[in-house]
């Protein structure tokens, strides 16, 4: 067992002005996860400490935070990968508004995701049988398949903090999914709610959201292909 | 104006890595640039209205203080042509985004390539200017 010192950023609007810092010493194993940590907080020392989270596992998406200042999904970081000096800063997102401590409003984040469409369109007979794809086919778009729609993503990209309508990463990481997909038919209508002044060309090529994905999804690069078709009106 | 602040706050306080810091510098070198030039077209204008004022702009260039702005805006061009290249490539080509951390690493080696002997070369001749043998003529 070890000793953190954890600095968590509490906010509660009915009672706070301000966000301020709670400062809590807990006991955990160095390969116990960042959330382990955050629970002995919440279960031992002060159940008002407000957290979403579901699976622990990295699967559900619903406990991405700011940890040491960047983007990660609690259950995923191990305390000895964390920690600094005996210390680990645990913070919400940017760029959405705070609910209560690390709970952020994700409404926007989903309506961004709505917008695009994030279904397969095609109005066509599949027939019998289901819709078959070739495996190479299959593989175009694997990478985008993977998204959990954390939001760590969108909420690391200072376009996104700078213009809270620009569609963001975690949309157009969901748009490709479709776009790419070649039973689906709803190509050209999605590169046009992307192709808008708050769609693809927001992005600043920074990376931080690539860097950012627990999933490691390819997040700049399947921006890059989106803002390629547009740009030559071609899905490849 | 709040928005501006909250972004520009975020913006610092975010841990990301090289992109972030280059891209932060991107906007600051361009954003400065463009001041520069407005600046600049504004001075030269100047000559229309009165070769007086306009004579006294340029002594006022001749001072330590621009000297030193005038570094700021070798470096703040260099920085900002060549980083501008890197980011224009990997959008052209997104198959490179793998190779996005060794382009950033070669961006910042070629700025300082070109930044260093250029700041020097003008440092040097500014101190010159300012504490040479022929300095105040
Ligand atoms: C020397 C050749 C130059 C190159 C190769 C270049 C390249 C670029 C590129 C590629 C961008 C887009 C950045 C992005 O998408 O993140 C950009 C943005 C910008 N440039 Fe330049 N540029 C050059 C010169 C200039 C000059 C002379 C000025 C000012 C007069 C300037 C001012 C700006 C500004 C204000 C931005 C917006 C920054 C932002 O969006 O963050 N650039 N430049
Ligand atoms: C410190 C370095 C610089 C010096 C000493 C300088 C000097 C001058 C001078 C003497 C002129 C007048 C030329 C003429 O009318 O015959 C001029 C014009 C001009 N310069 Fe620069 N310059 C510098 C940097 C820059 C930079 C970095 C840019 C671009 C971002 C720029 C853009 C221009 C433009 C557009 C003009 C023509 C407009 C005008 O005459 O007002 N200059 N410069
Ligand atoms: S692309 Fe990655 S970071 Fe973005 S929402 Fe999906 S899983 Fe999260
Ligand atoms: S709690 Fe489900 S992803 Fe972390």
């Amino acid at each position: 067992m070890i000793k953190v010192h954890l600095k968590i950023k509490r906010f509660n609007p009915e009672k706070d002005k301000k966000p301020w810092w709670g400062e809590y010493d807990v006991e955990v194993e160095p390969t116990d996860r960042v959330l382990d940590a955050i629970h002995e907080v919440k279960w031992n020392i002060d159940g008002t400490l407000a957290l979403r989270r579901s699976c622990a596992h990295g699967v559900c998406g619903s406990d991405a935070m700011r940890i040491n200042g960047r983007n990660r999904l609690a259950c995923h970081r191990l305390i000895r990968d964390e920690i600094q000096n005996g210390q680990i800063t645990i913070e919400p997102l940017l760029g959405l508004r705070v609910i209560k401590d690390l709970i952020v409003d994700m409404e926007p984040f989903f309506a961004h995701y709505r917008s695009i469409m994030p279904y397969l369109v095609n109005d066509t007979d599949p027939g019998p049988r289901e819709r078959l794809q070739s495996p190479e086919d299959r593989a175009r778009f694997d990478d985008t398949t993977k998204c959990i729609l954390c939001a760590a993503c969108t909420t690391s990209c200072p376009s996104f903090w700078a213009r809270g309508e620009y569609v963001g990463p975690a949309a157009i990481v969901q748009a490709h999914r479709f776009i790419f997909d070649s039973r689906d038919q709803g190509a050209a209508e999605r590169l046009e709610v992307l192709g808008d002044s708050n769609g693809v060309w927001r992005c600043r090529t920074v990376f931080n959201c690539t860097e950012a994905c627990p999933r490691g999804i390819e997040v700049t690069k399947a921006i890059g292909e989106v803002k390629q078709a547009i740009a030559t009106g071609k899905v490849r | 104006m709040s928005a501006l602040i909250s972004t520009v706050r975020a913006s610092l306080s975010y841990r990301g890595r090289e992109g972030h810091w280059l891209w932060l510098l991107h906007r600051v070198s361009g954003l400065g640039v463009l001041l520069f030039l407005i600046l600049h077209v504004a001075g030269m204008s100047s000559a229309f209205i009165s070769i007086e004022i306009h004579d006294r702009l340029l002594e006022m260039y001749k001072t330590p203080l621009f000297s030193i702005g005038e570094l700021a805006l070798a470096f703040g061009l260099i920085f900002h042509a060549v980083n501008g290249t890197r980011i224009a490539i990997l959008e052209l080509k997104p198959e490179l985004w793998q190779k996005q951390q060794l382009a950033t690493r070669l961006a910042i080696i070629i700025v300082v390539l070109l930044a260093a002997p250029t700041i020097i070369i003008m440092a040097l001749g500014s101190i010159n200017a300012f504490f040479g043998p022929a300095a105040g003529h």
